[in-house]
């Protein structure tokens, strides 16, 4: 079973959605129980990375997904929440990964809404018959720099488009909201 | 990828060689300045400069004149051509220059570069291989050696070099495009890797950006305007593609159309419509519900469900959103946007508190207004009421209350087929820091273009233009991937 870590985030319902369409059963749940059970765990986010935190805190999920031993999932606020810190609130994050959450600089856009390329660097189960530089969803106005980066995209900058860490797997994108490749993405995910 | 315009100095004139041969010179310009100027006017963001002379004589002869440039223009700047000592490094890096690059001093004199490295930071050095049928060449491209591209990359990696440039000089100057199979065979060697050489067209950068090259330079195919170098850079800085997105307006739960909301006629159901935009290859869809009232919400809710179920792309709904409720309602359903109008004019501080609740995101403001005459004028319901607020400050105040995008409708063109109004969309553009969308007017392909270009619009609506087919999405994306607009396709 496909644990959804439902905690309020905006995007819990699109993940599901696709899910669905994939015919992959799964569950929503802010149960930590019930989470540290999953044979793999998918972490949405959307929104603030402060209300986002202190939703998982209030819940007690901060241990349980840092202790997590099967695949995991975090995509968007996801992926950042993963970080030691992000600037996005000067908040502490999860610690997973080796790496800061930083704004987009001024000379683009902010935020970041739409398609934009993904190259992944060397051969991830993830990116499994998807092609370099397939168009993927972003909506985002902060990045993850750090260690552990397995795919960049070019925004002003180059910044972290996915990012692995042992059973820990994160995309800045919106697997479920980027069509046919992103849910191709997320099969993949499926079958590790 | 970074392009890097070349600037290649010869008897301090700016010139281009053929094949690297000194008897085959192009003189360009007199002055190497003033083509600086240019390109940095261009939007470059890193400079390749040659001193040609220095290279041949094995000693700096240009120098004064590239230290000139590095002071006059702020910007990061590669220099090659006879830096055979330290002294001549260090002169170079201390007046402004960030990289240097090295070519025959490397092969013969590995312990220099390991004294710059220990000395300044690992990216002020690249080592430039010239390839001659497989052999690194030397010497200002006079002598061969007996080594490989590959060995000398793997001697330079293990003292800490990995900026590589890779020139095939049976290519340099010839616009026959680069040697992408030098290039991909380079791929598994994990450097930087700079290619330079024969690149005549955007499609060469892209292709060589596609081989996981970091940087091109290009000499010969800007100086003959083979390449537009503000265009050029301006495709490959940003992956960001530009958006097309068609808008459905529902109506009782069916999707309506028809010019200027008289003689509706039905258009079909939602999903079904949905569906078949997603597949020729929209970038995202906008619901306006034009009943918008408190009895059909119920109705929208359900069927945004329906849509969230269906489609997996991004969509906004929009019409008659006055609350936070309203919001939450539509992004529980599945929406991944709001677009609000009436209610942000009326009460600004909506807008602030749904992007706290909400994230920025996915609060889309629509900027709805007319010409007066003396300035953009903002209305409301629908279009029917001026406010006499002017839309300039609207879209800025809305910015910093936290709106994460503008949907900019133009009322003078609405339902016209003229074309966007090119002139709102560059003003609101030049005035707020977040993605617009150009509505209203769309008649042919080139108002996309102009909207996404002269507008700067970050993407581009259509209603009628797309459920009367009178033009079809990969159309348009087709023709606009044609004028390089980075285009998802």
């Amino acid at each position: 079973m496909i644990a959804i870590i439902d905690y309020n985030s905006g995007n819990v319902a699109s993940v599901s959605n696709a899910l669905k369409k994939l015919g992959k059963e799964h569950v929503l749940t802010k149960d930590a129980d019930e989470i540290r059970q999953a044979e793999r765990v998918i972490f949405p986010g959307q929104g603030r990375a402060r209300f986002a935190m202190d939703q998982l805190e209030k819940y007690s999920l901060i241990p349980v997904i840092q202790n997590l031993k099967v695949p995991f999932l975090g995509i968007c606020l996801g992926l950042q929440l993963l970080s030691n810190f992000s600037e996005e609130d000067d908040i502490s994050c999860l610690e997973i990964l080796n790496g800061d959450v930083k704004k987009f600089p001024e000379t683009v856009k902010i935020p970041q809404i739409g398609w934009n390329k993904v190259r992944s660097k060397g051969k991830s189960a993830l990116f499994k018959d998807i092609p370099d530089y397939s168009y993927f969803y972003f909506v985002n106005s902060y990045y993850y720099l750090g260690q552990s980066v397995m795919a960049t995209s070019n925004y002003g900058i180059e910044f972290a488009a996915a990012v692995s860490r042992d059973n820990f797997f994160a995309t800045q994108f919106h697997p479920e909201k980027s069509g046919e490749v992103g849910l191709k993405l997320l099969n993949n995910f499926c079958e590790l | 990828m970074i392009i890097y315009p070349a600037i290649d100095i010869l008897g301090g004139k700016c010139v281009r060689l053929f094949k690297g041969r000194y008897d085959k010179v192009k003189k360009y310009f007199d002055d190497p300045l003033k083509v600086a100027l240019k390109f940095v006017q261009d939007g470059a963001e890193f400079l390749h400069i040659i001193d040609l002379d220095g290279a041949k004589e094995g000693r700096p002869v240009n120098c004064e004149k590239i230290i000139q440039i590095a002071r006059t223009f702020n910007m990061p700047i590669q220099v090659g051509g006879g830096i055979r000592d330290y002294q001549v490094a260090k002169t170079y890096l201390e007046g402004g220059i960030n990289r240097l690059i090295f070519g025959t001093s490397a092969v013969k004199n590995p312990p220099l570069i390991s004294e710059i490295l220990a000395n300044f930071p690992p990216d002020s050095v690249a080592i430039s291989i010239d390839v001659d049928k497989g052999q690194v060449a030397t010497d200002g491209w006079l002598q061969k050696s007996d080594l490989s591209p590959k060995s000398l990359i793997r001697k330079f990696r293990k003292i800490g070099v990995y900026q590589f440039i890779v020139t095939d000089i049976n290519k340099d100057g010839t616009m026959n495009g680069p040697n992408f199979d030098l290039y991909e065979g380079l791929a598994d060697c994990e450097i930087d890797l700079l290619a330079a050489g024969g690149i005549s067209s955007l499609d060469d950068l892209k292709k060589l950006e596609s081989l996981g090259l970091s940087g091109g330079i290009v000499g010969k195919a800007i100086y003959e305007g083979d390449i537009n170098l503000k265009s050029a850079i301006s495709c490959m800085k940003s992956g960001l593609a530009k958006r097309i997105i068609p808008c459905l307006d529902i109506c009782d739960g069916r999707v309506v159309k028809g010019m200027n909301f008289r003689n509706l006629q039905d258009a079909g159901d939602p999903v079904d419509l949905s569906k078949l935009y997603c597949e020729m290859g929209a970038d995202e869809l906008i619901f306006l519900d034009i009943t918008a009232t408190n009895e059909k919400r119920k109705t929208l809710v359900k069927l945004v469900s329906r849509i969230a179920e269906n489609i997996s792309i991004p969509f906004t709904v929009g019409g008659g959103i006055s609350s936070i409720e309203d919001i939450d309602a539509l992004l529980k359903a599945g929406a991944d946007k709001v677009s609000i109008c009436s209610a942000a004019f009326r009460d600004p501080s909506l807008v602030e508190k749904a992007a706290r609740k909400f994230g920025s995101q996915c609060i889309v403001i629509s900027v709805d207004c007319a010409w007066n005459k003396d300035f953009w004028e903002i209305y409301v319901k629908g279009g029917s009421e001026a406010t006499g607020a002017d839309a300039l400050s609207f879209a800025k105040k809305m910015a910093s209350l936290g709106a994460g995008e503008l949907l900019v409708n133009s009322l003078d063109r609405d339902g016209t087929c003229e074309g966007y109004d090119i002139e709102l969309l560059k003003t609101i553009s030049s005035v707020v820091n977040i993605p617009i969308i150009a509505s209203s007017g769309a008649g042919c392909r080139l108002d996309f273009l102009k909207a996404l270009t002269d507008g700067n619009a970050d993407g581009a609506l259509a209603a009628n233009l797309f459920h009367y087919n009178k033009i079809t999405i990969p159309e348009i994306k087709n023709y606009l991937k044609s004028n390089n607009i980075a285009i998802r396709i």
